[in-house]
């Protein structure tokens, strides 16, 4: 199996009806007015494929199915139709805090966050100072998770991954997180993943970072891959069509005004 | 399908930490919280003393300790049930990290209440020698344990079911707030069985949780496994459980998506 992630011919709904309730009969459910939204295929004839040990990222406007795609990854969201297919440890990071507990400290949380990865006991007790010293938090790691600043959740949450010996790596734009040094730090702990063949699969915004960091990708829109390709031009062709998009509204606003 | 795999142990170990949290969050106070945990139901069951044997004069010796059997029994099941009922839809990015919604999170609400059963313990047996005046028995030791098995593999079916129905229909948890108070009167808890005219006895033979709590107050009253009732709450515990089985494979794979 040379590809530690594929993905074949995928397709995916949200269906129509929201979990039912008094309220929401009472009220009257509410359909997404948004066109992106709103569209029947979350994601249509989805395909790709990242070798072991490669960086892969995933770019597009808001709504064009990107966590879609990370969740069906993860295992949380089924597809509809197509083949997914992973192998290796996976590790995520799809959302600050999610799987942290407020109340417990930043110890406890390592612990139960590493559980939730899937790590044993033992495990994270011989990586946890190294993780806490990554982290740059250092006595902190011993107060309530409450008491932290989102800044200080980030890099708990991405030391934590980095050490987890996933082979795979799901992170949803939280990629490099802290002050200049302390991304800088992100970067070079992600390569030297890379270099250990780990894979990375990153969901960004940030067109500088993601062409650092990823050597392909795709570019998706309204659930479809639309570019494909060594991550540069990608991401180039990708900001190419957004200012085109802006100008074109631009004109067309400046039209209406005459 | 799932890309965490986990091996029993890790999730052994990962049920611990779930269970761990929550009850240190019960017992934050140490002693004061042990105190306060057993309090509630031992003054529900003071409040239904006064209401039955004080006011309304219901004719029973040892009604305490028949209370007392009964109603730390079904505080578990009954906050088991609820607890688990929210605990998708509460622990919602929790699963959106976990790859699967996993049937782990019912199972420690479970779990964690049967601690806070057993944890109550010797308070129950306290009351059950010293109010009562009956013998603790050697036999406890291992009909205890027979049935805490019992009583988990008989919730945790139905945590499990309605955690999941929950998600898809919001008002499940509301509703099962009227209906286990409802169940609670329908079943002989707070009044022997005895007093049930004879021709409805049967009726009341068929609640399965009357066979569960009757098995518990016969353990504690009368240092006995009550098999026909035990007999027929596990007959209960594996037909919930293929139930629930059938609907698990039904409903936890859209779990995550409508969380």
């Amino acid at each position: 199996m040379t590809h530690a992630v594929l993905c074949e011919d995928l397709w995916k709904t949200y269906q129509r009806h929201r979990p039912l309730g008094v309220k929401s009969l009472l009220l009257g459910a509410d359909p997404p007015r948004d066109t992106r939204f709103a569209r029947e295929w979350a994601l249509s004839e989805l395909g790709f494929q990242v070798p072991r040990g490669r960086s892969f990222g995933v770019i597009g406007p808001n709504g064009s199915g990107k966590t879609t795609l990370l969740s069906i990854l993860l295992g949380t969201v089924k597809e509809d139709r197509g083949r997914v297919s992973l192998s290796g440890r996976v590790a995520s990071l799809l959302e600050l805090g999610a799987g942290f507990h407020g109340d417990l400290t930043g110890r406890e949380n390592v612990f139960l966050y590493g559980s939730i990865l899937g790590m044993r006991l033992a495990e994270i007790r011989r990586r946890f100072e190294n993780i806490a010293e990554f982290s740059e938090l250092e006595r902190a790691i011993e107060q309530p998770l409450r008491t932290y600043s989102a800044g200080m959740i980030a890099r708990l949450g991405f030391s934590i991954i980095i050490h987890s010996a996933a082979d795979i790596l799901l992170i949803d734009e939280v990629l490099a997180v802290g002050d200049a040094s302390f991304q800088a730090k992100c970067h070079r702990a992600l390569r030297e993943f890379r270099a250990r063949s780990g894979t990375l699969v990153i969901v960004s915004h940030n067109m500088k970072e993601v062409t650092e960091v990823c050597d392909e990708g795709i570019c998706l829109d309204l659930g479809r891959v639309v570019d494909a390709g060594p991550m540069g031009g990608v991401a180039a062709r990708y900001q190419e069509r957004m200012a085109a998009a802006e100008s074109g509204k631009i004109k067309a606003s400046a039209h209406a005004d005459r | 399908m799932p890309t965490v795999k986990r091996s029993p142990r890790q999730f052994a170990e990962f049920l611990y930490l779930l269970a761990r949290q929550e009850l240190k969050a019960r017992y934050k106070g140490r002693f004061l919280g042990y105190v306060w945990a057993l309090a509630y139901t031992f003054a529900l069951a003071f409040v239904y003393w006064i209401a039955f044997k004080i006011i309304m004069r219901l004719d029973m010796p040892n009604y305490s300790v028949y209370l007392i059997a009964g109603m730390f029994p079904w505080a578990w099941l009954s906050v088991g049930v609820t607890s688990a009922t929210r605990s998708f839809v509460v622990n919602a990015p929790l699963i959106k990290e976990m790859g699967l919604a996993h049937a782990i999170l019912p199972l420690s609400n479970v779990v964690q209440e049967m601690v806070h059963f057993i944890l109550a313990l010797p308070a129950v047996i306290a009351w059950v020698v010293l109010a009562g005046g009956y013998d603790a028995a050697v036999s406890w030791l291992w009909q205890i344990p027979l049935m805490l098995a019992l009583q988990v593999a008989f919730v945790y079916p139905l945590a499990l079911a309605f955690a999941l129905i929950n998600v898809h229909v919001r008002d499940t948890e509301p509703l099962l707030g009227i209906g286990f108070p409802l169940l609670f009167f329908a079943t002989p808890m707070v009044y022997p069985i005895s007093i049930v005219p004879e021709p409805l006895h049967q009726y009341f033979e068929l609640n399965p949780f009357h066979a569960l709590m009757e098995s518990w107050r016969s353990l504690f009253m009368a240092g006995a496994l009550d098999l026909p009732h035990i007999a027929y709450a596990a007959g209960f515990a594996l037909a919930a459980g293929a139930v629930t089985w059938l609907l698990y494979r039904k409903l936890a794979p859209r779990v995550g998506e409508l969380v």
